[in-house]
């Protein structure tokens, strides 16, 4: 039974418990020559799903750490899915944990706050799972002015660009006999403006290929009637549809796009249809919807960490957490692949400057593929802080149990990467 | 009393000068925390003077906070001016905004005024996402090397031998402290004079205030705009550590008003110091469960429900009741000798 006194008590007690461990009393002096690395990923909150491997993948990189010869620590920090708690555990880890080096993983709403305070305090950042433009351009003091943008000295990043999106999109519409007229549903956020731009987005990349594009304009996430989008592509005859919503908003539209007659014989769509979770919750309507693969377990790919192939990996993952294999697997793999690689090249990893420099001039074929900063692939500005990896085009399919499989159906892009598949329409 | 009084004031010194030595003395982890609970204590002072004092319950003040942060990023990024000068443009813009927002939101009563300032708040946040110069809904950053080239942080880097990092992280520690300790000074000052007892008659019964010749709508909005600045002025520092804006980073409702509201409920809402309580056991609550991801926010909940059934008054409220003891007591002792020539009051 709790009364006013026990109350006060217990609350009592409770405070003053925290306020010896709140480290307001006294710094640990006492400095070991353990490597510090910090990684940051939205554990929980809305984008928790990129983070079902991060458990699992720390510990094999700290199980395969002392046979190459690292000493590490890892310090895992969760942003909650939130910037501004990003920004602040990358500020803990740098000044109260004295991390050498930081990974961050997943979506611009973690990345990037990490990489614009680690870029301030002068600590390198490898980076990932975020297409290159937002990662890139958003983290421009004016992403509007190309005059103005900078490269970074100790942050980089990994992933592929809207360029190779928008590409492998188009070749799964252009093997189909369609009227070549698009729909598109872009949210006026991080993604949504880089796919719409007029200068680096998808309606150069329609213009130039004689697609006919309807986009309504840009709309606010959570929305929950869109019902004038739907008009809008009924009305234009749209028999392709994309769009890059977050997942709640592509179920509420598809489901009002059914139920409002809307068909189109292609629909593809990005950062919605990542997860096999998102698409069972659509049901019999996410039969054949198509999405962007970064990672699947037949890419023929294998770690440089531990040998496994991606199978291996994807087998082992699904067996320690009981779920099926998501893409974000493979790519945090990587991450620890790429920082066991530059550590090791370096002879002080504390120096962060030299750590950076190793960063840079990484060159290995990891578990998704080969990553490599500088090559020509990338437009010059970000070359320097920008390697990509090969994407590819899937297709989700129902099964008799209800659970869905994504078959690779498009492979233009990364032809080493083979398909599972061909590419089947809606109607 | 006098000496009692001293000697309170004294001590209160020798702390307000270990505060601002601090940078000298402890390590930058330290600095930047405490930059961080006194951000959310300035909010939280400000928050205290509305729904404590004044009566205006809002939870809009997101609004301030993304007004300030995003008029300190345009003074920065468009106009090229020092990012101290973007702070205090970020402040008045707040205090500018909050003139149209009063004049919509006065005409609600308490809960109604609740949702109508979170409605001005959204809407604020909407609006910001359609500015394409600071990135529409996808945000920007400071540009690269803002922080280092900010007034003064090469004689503070001169001055305490540090980087330069932790020079600005010094200098925004030293204009957050001041920030809080003006806010603490000004709202006791303020409340114990005539307008100060007007504003929490007001509070107490609106009709009745009225009736003995305070003007209610002038006295608000007064609160309201300086409120709006001071919250201005604390979110633009505030986003100067965190070196990048988003309209959802800017005005989260969860981070710069619900975290408020719950500081100030657990410290004592309609007391100086309870927000000062509030924040100690908020960021030891953080600190210890930040980690632990939802469980940390149940914690909180249960934690903000308990009070507010067992300790109505908050901790401080009910640290006062049980001791007698109040610092910074905004009561008025009844005149000594004679007449009684004006009624005794004491705050609630």
């Amino acid at each position: 039974m709790i009364t006013r006194r026990t109350l006060l008590k217990s609350g009592a007690a409770f405070t003053a418990a925290a306020a010896t461990s709140s480290g307001l009393a006294l710094p640990a002096l006492a400095q070991t020559k353990k490597l510090k690395i910090g990684y940051v990923s939205p554990q929980t909150g809305p984008l928790s799903a990129f983070s079902a491997a991060d458990s699992f993948m720390v510990e094999k990189f700290l199980a395969s750490a002392p046979g190459l010869g690292l000493d590490v620590e890892v310090i895992v920090k969760d942003s909650q899915s939130n910037p501004n708690r990003a920004a602040e555990v990358a500020k803990e880890l740098i000044s109260r944990d004295g991390v050498n080096l930081i990974l961050v993983a997943s979506t611009p709403e973690t990345t990037n706050p990490v990489c614009s305070i680690a870029e301030q305090e002068e600590i390198p950042v490898i980076s990932t799972v975020a297409p290159w433009q937002p990662w890139f351009i958003g983290q421009q003091g004016n992403p509007a002015d190309p005059a103005s943008w900078q490269a970074f000295d100790y942050v980089y990043h990994f992933f592929w660009g809207l360029e190779d999106n928008i590409a492998t999109f188009m070749n799964m519409w252009n093997s189909v006999d369609t009227n070549k007229k698009v729909a598109a549903l872009w949210p006026n956020d991080g993604d949504g403006n880089a796919w719409a731009s007029p200068e680096v987005g998808m309606p150069p990349a329609l213009a130039a290929q004689g697609y006919e594009l309807t986009d309504p304009g840009r709309y606010q996430n959570l929305t929950d009637d869109f019902s004038a989008q739907i008009n809008a592509f009924k009305q234009a005859g749209c028999e392709i549809m994309t769009g890059i919503p977050i997942p709640p908003d592509f179920t509420t539209f598809w489901t009002q796009a059914k139920q409002q007659g809307f068909n189109p014989k292609l629909v593809s769509v990005a950062k919605a249809l990542l997860f096999p979770e998102s698409v069972a919750a659509l049901g019999e309507l996410g039969h054949n919807l198509t999405a962007e693969v970064w990672w699947s377990p037949n890419h023929p790919f294998k770690s440089s960490l531990t040998g496994e192939s991606a199978a291996d990996l994807a087998k082992a993952f699904e067996a320690a957490a009981k779920r099926q294999w998501t893409m974000p697997v493979g790519f945090v793999h990587a991450l620890f692949e790429v920082a066991a690689d530059a550590i090791s090249r370096v002879d002080d990893p504390t120096d962060g400057d030299a750590l950076a420099a190793a960063i840079g001039s990484t060159n290995l074929d990891t578990v998704v593929g080969k990553v490599q900063w500088g090559r020509d692939n990338v437009p010059e500005f970000a070359r320097k802080n920008i390697s990509k990896t090969p994407l590819v085009g899937g297709q989700w399919r129902r099964k008799e149990d209800d659970t869905f499989d994504l078959v690779i159906v498009e492979n233009a892009g990364a032809p080493e990467i083979p398909l599972g598949g061909t590419l089947e329409t809606l109607s | 009393m006098t000496i009692n009084r001293n000697l309170g004031l004294g001590l209160a010194f020798v702390a307000l000068a270990l505060l601002y030595a601090l940078p000298a003395l402890a390590p930058r982890a330290v600095v930047q925390d405490l930059f961080g609970i006194l951000t959310l204590l300035v909010l939280a002072m400000n928050w205290n003077m509305l729904a404590g004092f004044a009566g205006l319950v809002s939870v809009g003040q997101q609004a301030f906070v993304g007004i300030g942060a995003y008029a300190m990023f345009a003074a920065i990024i468009l106009l090229g001016l020092d990012p101290l000068v973007g702070v205090l443009i970020g402040g008045v813009a707040a205090a500018v905004f909050a003139v149209p927002m009063a004049f919509f939101a006065f005409r609600l009563n308490g809960a109604y005024f609740a949702i109508g300032t979170w409605v001005v708040a959204d809407i604020a946040r909407l609006g910001i996402s359609q500015w394409k110069a600071l990135g529409g809904g996808t945000g920007t950053s400071l540009p690269k090397g803002t922080a280092k080239e900010m007034a003064f942080v090469d004689q503070i880097k001169a001055m305490l031998d540090v980087s330069s990092a932790a020079a600005a992280d010094a200098l925004t520690y030293w204009l957050m402290l001041s920030l809080a300790v003006a806010m603490l000074v000004a709202s006791y000052v303020f409340l114990r004079s005539r307008m100060g007892l007007g504003l929490q008659a007001i509070r107490d019964n609106e009709n009745a205030a009225r009736s003995v010749g305070v003007d209610p709508v002038r006295l608000k909005a007064l609160v309201f705009l300086l409120c709006a600045f001071g919250t201005g002025l604390c979110g633009a520092l505030a986003f100067i550590q965190i070196t990048r804006v988003t309209p959802d980073a800017a005005f989260s409702v969860i981070d710069w008003t619900a975290f408020v509201i719950f500081i100030t409920v657990i410290g004592g809402i309609g007391t100086l110091p309870g927000p000062i309580i509030g924040v100690v056991v908020f960021y030891a609550l953080q600190r210890l469960l930040a980690d632990y991801g939802t469980i940390y926010l149940i914690v909180l909940g249960c934690l903000g429900i308990a009070v507010m059934l067992f300790a109505r008054r908050g901790l401080w409220g009910m640290f006062t009741d049980r001791t007698g003891i109040d610092l910074l007591p905004l009561g008025h002792r009844p005149p000594q000798g004679g007449r009684v020539t004006s009624p005794t009051r004491r705050t609630a």
